[in-house]
């Protein structure tokens, strides 16, 4: 009985603070997206023949857990297959997270682009049974700062 | 060249569905694949169990503990059992072991692997070896049609299932423990009456006579109308009176003689019983 509490307050709790937490998380992404527009990032691995820029490695991580709810909802999917959808969220934000975090880093190093941008994923907590807990997502490229 | 990054559009990346939507969805389907699992198990364990082979049934049995007698009593009943296996048509590759328990209970039971276990108590309330040899022969009936096997395999089955989707949690062997292979084997009312019947046959064969039979279930009856907390014979067992009817009934369609000569049981081991209940010891 107990354990039945416990897990549907485990369930309210995921659902509730994931919600909260995702809309409020968007939002932040959304508007930090505008802010850094004038900074492109581009996968480009050619870079332009221009002098008197350094080139500097910029990296942005990001690490991200499941919530109970969707744990859950994805031991679900398991069983049945097909997308699950719970995790596409939490991967769209941390991949978009990374990718800020990159240009901020090379916002403030004086950039004006960003060069052969690749992404990372990894499984950085390896659960019960080897279920994924936590990813990391790392955003990394080549930017380009004028020399002074 | 001139490089930008626009603003990509919401909502490709992910998915606009509900999650509760999702989860009511998955939750429900789930539970009802379990639900549908457990019914289709259950129903089919009873068919599955015959092809259980009776070595796996010692095998399983091998880990009991008996607290059990190994006297002239238990000897007398194995004795009388394995004659009583014979005079049923046993299969060879099976066998009967009888337990004999010095207790109070009146009970008796067959279990997994061809273990009969007979407690003290209800040796005391059987006046006729033929009495005493209706509840042998009731119990090898049980082992005969394999009735063990089949009741611990709905619930075995069962729990295995839930078990596999992390229902419950727990291994095997304490499934094993838990459905109490002992005493929580019931057996169905037709388990019963198809044993009663057998048990009868196996009278008739032996003694050529079926008296003494409804022995045991007046024993039953007189026990269950005086307060009494140690019968569990009975609980699982189709009422005693109609059982005395069926047997009557049967006997009667197949012109059994009820009225044959009673075959007493031996002094020796009268005696014995009869030490082993006056002994003082508060625990018998």
């Amino acid at each position: 009985m107990y354990d039945i509490l416990i897990f549907l307050a485990l369930m309210a709790l995921g659902y509730g603070f994931g919600r909260y937490a995702e809309a409020k998380h968007y939002k932040s992404i959304i508007q930090r997206e505008q802010d850094l527009q004038h900074l492109p990032a581009v996968s480009s691995k050619v870079l332009p023949k221009v002098t008197h820029v350094d080139n500097i490695l910029v990296s942005g991580n990001v690490v991200i857990s499941v919530d109970y709810f969707k744990r859950f909802l994805a031991m679900l999917r398991n069983f049945f297959g097909g997308r699950i959808t719970a995790y596409e969220t939490l991967l769209d934000r941390a991949r978009r997270e990374a990718i800020l975090r990159m240009k901020e880093q090379a916002k403030a190093m004086g950039a004006n682009i960003i060069f052969n941008v690749k992404m990372e994923t990894s499984s950085i907590y390896k659960g019960e049974k080897d279920s994924v807990g936590s990813v990391e997502i790392l955003a990394y490229g080549t930017a380009l700062i004028p020399k002074q | 060249m001139k490089y930008n990054n626009p603003l990509p559009p919401e909502g490709i990346n992910t998915s606009q569905t509900s999650p509760l939507k999702e989860l009511l969805l998955l939750s429900t389907g789930f539970i009802g694949l379990i639900v549908a699992a457990v019914l289709v198990l259950g129903l089919f364990a009873d068919k599955f169990a015959q092809y259980i082979p009776f070595e796996t049934e010692v095998e399983l049995s091998s880990s009991f503990e008996w607290d059990e007698q190994k006297n002239d009593v238990q000897l007398y009943l194995q004795t009388l059992a394995n004659q009583l296996a014979m005079a049923q048509d046993f299969p060879k590759d099976m066998s009967i072991t009888v337990h004999y328990i010095d207790d109070k209970t009146v009970n008796a039971m067959a279990t997994l692997g061809g273990h009969i276990i007979i407690f003290r108590g209800l040796l005391e309330k059987l006046n006729s070896e033929n009495a005493i040899a209706m509840v042998l022969a009731h119990e090898i009936a049980h082992i005969h049609f394999r009735h063990p096997i089949q009741s611990l395999g709905r619930d075995a089955v069962i729990s295995l299932a839930l078990s596999a989707v992390g229902m419950t949690a727990g291994d095997t062997g304490s499934i094993l423990n838990s459905t109490g292979l002992l005493t929580a084997l019931s057996f169905s009312r037709e388990q019963e009456q198809a044993s009663d019947y057998a048990a009868l046959q196996s009278l008739k064969n032996y003694y050529g006579h079926i008296n003494g039979a409804t022995d045991l279930f007046e024993v039953l009856m007189a026990e269950n109308s005086s307060f009494t907390p140690h019968i569990t014979f009975l609980s699982t067992h189709p009422l005693s009176e109609n059982r005395i009817k069926n047997i009557l009934n049967n006997a009667h369609a197949q012109g059994w003689d009820t009225q044959g000569k009673l075959t007493s049981v031996p002094k020796n081991i009268q005696t014995l019983i009869q030490q082993q209940k006056s002994r003082p010891n508060p625990e018998g």
